[in-house]
């Protein structure tokens, strides 16, 4: 039976509480009866002023617990920093230029660790990156909370979501304006979503401090994707941005090494850990030449097979190097596919100095570039083979 | 007219009318002045009492901030049709026209200017306003509502026991909200929010716009009016927020005294 509470409506035209109607004290909110919030008012002495704030145990425990997750944070992050300076000193190096990635590579060398995870060695990073982030206090000290969507559970994130819609409305009112006079959206400062994607759930998480359902994580996606198709977007680029991480372009990021030169002036690249099935070969090509190939010391007929031969001649081919370059080659280990698979690899690896970013593109589409990772398959005991079986017998 | 109406209704309904005053001339209930009956004052001790927030009928004057026009302008008297009536809104129903149903607007003025007295006392004496919604559609104006008047909103799904199981919910012991307002009490699924339920369980007092087809039993005010329309979820937006403005300008006023 579900409580009702109504409040008597009297004759005259105000509304008052019988005595047994509701004050904080006799309410079973989880608010302590510290909070002096009452209605009663048959007492003569009722108050005329608002009453004042208090704080319940439980209220003081919570902030006490904010308040000293800061204050840790605050003194390690102390600590990293002396911790650095300390170490940049060890090192002999400058400590006002000491980056992270300098500090890691002094913890490596000061404590070497023969452990295999990675995870598991010693590192020293900010605490920021170590200590998963908390929320600060969420509630003042009367428990009233600082933000206006505390009581759906996930403030910070539909907080985004209704920026979103106030980033919408008011590119539809500026669209409105523009109408008016008759402008339309610049075609040039247009956004474009190629080359990167909205934020992954994760980062998403983590930087709302939230836990995010797959469909809330839709929602945010689909809220995004609504703001961008507004013609009007590129107003907001900046808003739109921040939720917007970029695709890497892998090839891009490679850097393509410059040729050395021999004695006799000639340019030449060499790339060794060629590798492919059970074959590991070291290439290489020199500039100026005329189109010889030598592989273990031996020509073309190193191979006997067609197919290895034409493996090899195939990135020279594409990129009309053939009678430009010549190639040394060393193998070993493997068979004919394997090794002439290395090598290929190897030439085109190697014809990126000497070749433009556009040919380097055709090979990467050709999948020249591709390194092969596939290695032989282990026989399994109780097994012919790979995946042989032995004969299956019914009884 | 009024009796053939009452006769359409049915006796539980009638006798559910009569208690709300049908004495009153039939030129007052068409005027579209707020009828609020202020008693005048018999003696000395009645100017204390009109001092007295909580013994005035109407301290921040709530009766100013609309006329019926308003609310007829806003089409809050605007029901369903007569085939999704809830049971419980006879009483609020003026009637019909082309199956679809009529507020009595005199009534919903009443009725909405006691939620808005009591919204501006809690307010006034520093309580925790959650406005609450279920329309996708209004969603960003009662957000926008709620962060202007500084409370809060709650206009998504509603995770069950938000009130009942709140130190599960938020982590830690919570203060609920003193007082929670409904623009409208069904949601999407037109079964009546949780909300409504989980206030009465703790027993937080609440304000909600009841529709035709809603039912007003477990709102301490409800406001039967149209819930619907977006120029009438507006006006109560508008109606809400400058109650509860005025509560707190009467609070920091009587601190810094």
């Amino acid at each position: 039976m579900i409580p009702i509470i109504k409040f008597v409506v009297r004759n005259s035209n105000y509304v008052s509480w019988s005595s047994s109607s509701v004050t904080a004290n006799g309410a079973k909110v989880l608010w302590p009866s510290t909070l002096t919030v009452s209605f009663c008012t048959n007492n003569n002495d009722s108050e005329k002023k608002p009453s004042v704030k208090k704080t319940s145990k439980a209220m003081k425990a919570y902030l006490e617990r904010a308040r000293k997750h800061e204050e840790f944070i605050k003194k390690e992050n102390l600590e990293y920093q002396i911790g650095k300076r300390h170490l940049a000193n060890m090192m002999g190096e400058d400590p006002e230029f000491f980056t992270q990635e300098d500090v890691n590579k002094a913890i490596e060398y000061l404590f070497p660790s023969g452990l295999f995870e990675p995870k598991a060695r010693p590192f020293m990073k900010p605490p920021e990156e170590v200590y998963p982030p908390q929320k600060a206090a969420e509630f003042d000290e009367a428990g009233r909370p600082y933000h206006f969507l505390f009581y759906t559970g996930k403030a910070n994130f539909y907080k985004l979501l209704y920026e979103v819609v106030e980033n919408i409305n008011n590119l539809n009112k500026y669209e409105d304006r523009m109408i008016r006079k008759h402008l339309t959206p610049d075609p040039t400062q247009a956004m474009s979503m190629i080359g990167s994607q909205w934020l992954p759930q994760d980062v998403l998480e983590h930087r709302l401090v939230e836990p995010l359902h797959e469909s809330q994580y839709a929602a945010f996606k689909l809220a995004f994707d609504r703001l961008v198709s507004h013609p009007y977007s590129y107003r907001v680029r900046d808003f739109i941005e921040e939720y917007r991480k970029p695709l890497v372009n892998q090839v891009a990021l490679q850097q393509i090494p410059e040729p050395q030169y021999d004695e006799n002036g000639r340019p030449y690249v060499t790339t060794t850990n060629c590798l492919r099935k059970r074959s590991w070969a070291e290439v290489t090509v020199r500039g100026a030449g005329s189109g010889k190939i030598s592989i273990n010391g031996q020509g073309l007929d190193y191979f006997a097979e067609i197919q290895s031969r034409e493996q090899i001649l195939f990135p020279l081919i594409m990129t009309k190097q053939l009678k430009n370059v010549d190639v040394e080659a060393k193998v070993i280990g493997g068979g004919p596919s394997g090794q002439a698979g290395a090598i290929r690899w190897g030439i085109a690896f190697c014809l990126r100095s000497f070749v433009d970013k556009e040919m380097i593109e055709q090979m990467r589409l050709a999948g020249l570039l591709t390194r092969d990772y596939r290695k032989p398959e282990r026989k399994k005991p109780g097994q012919a083979g790979k995946r042989k079986k032995f004969t299956w017998k019914k009884r | 007219m009024t009796l053939f109406i009452l006769r359409s209704l049915g006796s539980r309904a009638r006798t559910a009318i009569s208690e709300f005053s049908y004495e009153r001339s039939r030129r007052s209930r068409l005027s579209t002045k707020p009828n609020v009956r202020e008693e005048g004052l018999k003696s000395e001790t009645d100017i204390e009492t009109y001092l007295d927030p909580l013994k005035h009928p109407d301290y921040f004057k709530v009766h100013e901030l609309f006329t019926i026009s308003d609310l007829f302008e806003a089409r809050v008297h605007y029901g369903h049709k007569i085939g999704s009536l809830n049971e419980y809104m006879k009483p609020y129903i003026f009637g019909s026209r082309q199956d679809h149903l009529i507020f009595d607007l005199d009534i919903t003025a009443r009725h909405l200017r006691q939620a808005l007295n009591f919204t501006a006392h809690i307010a006034y004496q520093g309580g925790i306003i959650l406005f609450i919604s279920r329309n996708a559609q209004m969603a960003h104006t009662v957000e926008t509502t709620a962060l202007d008047c500084k409370e809060f909103a709650h206009t998504r799904y509603w995770r069950g026991g938000i009130f009942t199981n709140s130190q599960c919910i938020f982590g830690a012991t919570t203060r609920l909200p003193d007082l929670c307002i409904f623009l409208n009490t069904l949601n999407n699924i037109l079964t009546q929010h949780t909300a409504v339920v989980e206030a009465a369980k703790m027993n937080i007092p609440s304000v909600g716009i009841v529709d035709t087809n809603c039912n007003p039993l477990l709102l301490t005010y409800p406001v039967p009016g149209n819930d619907d329309t977006p120029c009438a979820i507006e006006l109560y937006c508008k109606l809400f927020k400058e109650a509860i403005l005025r509560g707190k300008e009467h609070r920091q006023k009587d601190i810094d005294q």
